[in-house]
């Protein structure tokens, strides 16, 4: 898989590429709106992720440069722009997500992989991981072809999980990719617990070994080991 | 009141004083004058009246004017010249007259005489009449027509200015208007048309680089708080890291959440103050919101074993749809935020107003200090304390209020449109 990423921020652009080529992707940097132009053109992306506020250019402007030349590669918006223009004109030109700044890593991580499922062909849209066998479209889950039964929540923490495998994940990075904004809502993160608990349960049901660990006083991690 | 009506009632209140007292004087001026001729004629009549006495016995009738009468009385002892005024009985008009008397002594052939000329008073009262109320009616007539002309030219001439309200009136920064008018001949109105329309290119500079300056400063922000958190993620990824590291690099990563969040939440504080949200208003439906919104908290609601009961109709405010998202997202995470575990909500949707109640503990302090930022009561240290405070702006500027009252156990908020 290969990435592009547009940012002109050094320090968060080497976290996010360090991130990246972990997971096994290429992912290539253009610190600035002409690098990154002249990047697109030349190579192929399965994913492009673009700041908006370039010191040469508009981030908005790349996306319409991909979209008219190279409409199968996904688009993420990643601004610290909140408004809600800039969203909504994101999202229109055709980019398939809009993350603001700061994110978690590991939200971006997620997405760029539900981007590129979406965007890949219909055979390779499974999420396999282990025992785990999961089809997106069918938001169906199974362990050795046993279906399981998954609230939303627990099955939105199941594929965030995975996407994120053989990581730390903060609990707080948890909190947020489910709840959104009305993660601050929880006074402490007790609550994730709950559903990590009846996650691990229902798949160990089904006969899968115990792939979550808890990292004491940070989070968890999900593994094979 | 009007100006133009202002105006007028002093213009009227003033005419009325001048008036009065113009005929007031004018009456006493024309009375004063016409007495002196009176007596000048008395004492004509007297001279006259004296030298016959003196010179000839007999008097002849036509000694006086028609209407005066002479009267001879023989005394012993002469007295004081005097004028008096007295009423007599006029036997042609069979009735009382005013008239004025001259009496005065005169001594012929050793015997005194009092002699009375009395001089009918009747005419002189009606031309007195006659002239005052003329020339009251001249000038009163001269005074209505000079208001009637001047009302009609303000109304003429105070146009340019009411036009000018007009558009001041309907005046939205938001929209970067700059007000132009078209030239008027008054000098005033030109210079205020003038005024108004630097005053507006100044406002619509200002606002843009106000608007500007909040985004590009919460931008600045936003950038270095998302290099710690990418860094802080990057480390938790080191295996190497000892287990109090790992939890002091936790606790940085919260605070630096935290950050972010509080600096999202005032940068729409700020924005929704400075009615960025105004252009896009609509009338909004809130029941597919709160519909979503419960949806988005059933996991919270259900953990805390609350009882949510709604009554609502599909009605709604006017305002943009991103503020009512936000209004009733912070009401009803406020609303089970400060909840007890087992508590009810109540949602009541119906036209003109949005209720939501909430069981809780009781506020201790004065309710009205909620709505005031970074206000929290009690420990809750997850929330930014800038729930309410960005419902109480987002209620002002669209033109709705939020109240709060306790209800026996319950909390409750409620806004009206």
């Amino acid at each position: 898989m290969k990435l592009l990423l547009i940012e002109d921020e050094k320090a968060l652009a080497t976290s996010i590429q360090n991130y990246f080529q972990r997971e096994n992707f290429v992912c290539e940097w253009a610190a600035d709106y002409r690098t990154a132009v002249d990047k697109i053109n030349i190579y192929r992306y399965d994913c492009v992720l673009i700041d908006l506020m370039l010191p040469d250019g508009d981030g908005l402007d790349a996306v319409r440069e991909l979209k008219r030349n190279f409409p199968d590669t996904g688009i993420i918006i990643i601004s610290a722009k909140n408004s809600l223009d800039d969203r909504i004109t994101g999202l229109n030109l055709g980019s398939d997500d809009y993350l603001t700044k700061p994110f978690h890593l590991s939200e971006l991580n997620a997405r760029v992989q539900a981007v590129i499922r979406r965007r890949s062909f219909q055979g390779s849209q499974q999420i396999r991981f282990g025992k785990i066998q999961i089809d997106p479209q069918e938001h169906l889950v199974q362990v050795d072809q046993q279906e399981i039964v998954l609230t939303r929540k627990e099955y939105d923490l199941l594929v965030y999980l995975i996407a994120n495998k053989n990581r730390v994940l903060t609990k707080e990075s948890i909190a947020e990719h489910l709840w959104g904004d009305d993660a601050d809502l929880m006074d402490n993160f007790d609550f994730i617990y709950t559903h990590i608990k009846n996650l691990r349960k229902k798949l160990m049901d089904k006969g899968c070994p115990d792939y979550l660990k808890s990292i004491y006083g940070v989070g968890y991690k999900f593994s094979e080991q | 009141m009007k100006l133009l009506e202002r105006i007028l009632r002093y213009q009227i209140i003033t005419s009325l004083c001048v008036l009065t007292l113009g005929a007031i004087l004018f009456y006493f001026s024309v009375d004063y004058l016409i007495d002196r001729e009176v007596n000048k004629e008395l004492m004509r009549s007297k001279a006259k009246v004296s030298w016959q006495m003196r010179h000839i016995s007999e008097l002849p009738v036509y000694i006086l004017q028609l209407g005066d009468s002479l009267q001879l009385d023989q005394v012993r002892y002469p007295g004081q010249m005097a004028l008096v005024e007295r009423k007599l009985f006029n036997e042609f008009e069979n009735e009382y007259q005013p008239y004025r008397q001259l009496i005065f002594y005169e001594r012929v052939e050793g015997i005194w005489y009092r002699v009375t000329i009395s001089k009918l008073l009747a005419q002189r009262r009606q031309l007195l009449e006659a002239v005052v109320m003329t020339v009251t009616f001249i000038v009163a007539l001269l005074l209505i027509s000079l208001l009637l002309l001047n009302s009609w030219l303000s109304r003429r001439l105070w146009r340019p200015f009411y036009k000018t309200l007009r558009a001041l009136d309907s005046y939205q920064v938001e929209k970067h208007e700059i007000l132009t008018f078209s030239k008027t001949h008054t000098v005033e109105f030109e210079q205020l048309n003038q005024s108004v329309t630097q005053f507006t290119d100044r406002l619509a500079a200002t606002y843009q680089n106000l608007k500007e300056f909040t985004e590009n400063a919460s931008h600045e922000i936003q950038t270095p708080l998302a290099v710690i958190s990418s860094k802080i993620e990057g480390l938790f990824q080191d295996e190497s890291l000892k287990e109090s590291q790992l939890v002091a690099l936790s606790e940085i990563s919260e605070a630096a959440n935290r950050l972010a969040r509080l600096n999202q939440a005032l940068l729409l504080l700020t924005k929704i103050e400075n009615r960025q949200f105004l252009a896009g208003t609509e009338p909004i439906n809130l029941v597919p919101i709160i519909n979503r919104k419960l949806r988005d908290l059933e996991d919270l609601i259900e953990q805390r074993q609350i009882t949510v009961k709604t009554e609502i109709e599909p009605t709604g405010p006017v305002m943009h749809p991103a503020l009512a998202e936000v209004l009733v997202n912070n009401l009803l995470t406020n609303a089970i935020r400060y909840n007890i575990n087992g508590g009810t909500i109540d949602i009541t949707l119906a036209p003109g107003r949005l209720t939501v109640g909430n069981t809780g503990t009781p506020i201790n302090s004065d309710p009205e200090l909620l709505f005031e930022r970074f206000r929290k009561e009690g420990t809750h240290s997850a929330s930014l304390g800038l729930g309410l405070a960005l419902a109480k702006t987002i209620c002002q500027v669209n033109g709705q209020t939020l109240t709060y009252k306790t209800d026996g156990p319950l909390h409750i908020l409620t806004v009206t449109w």
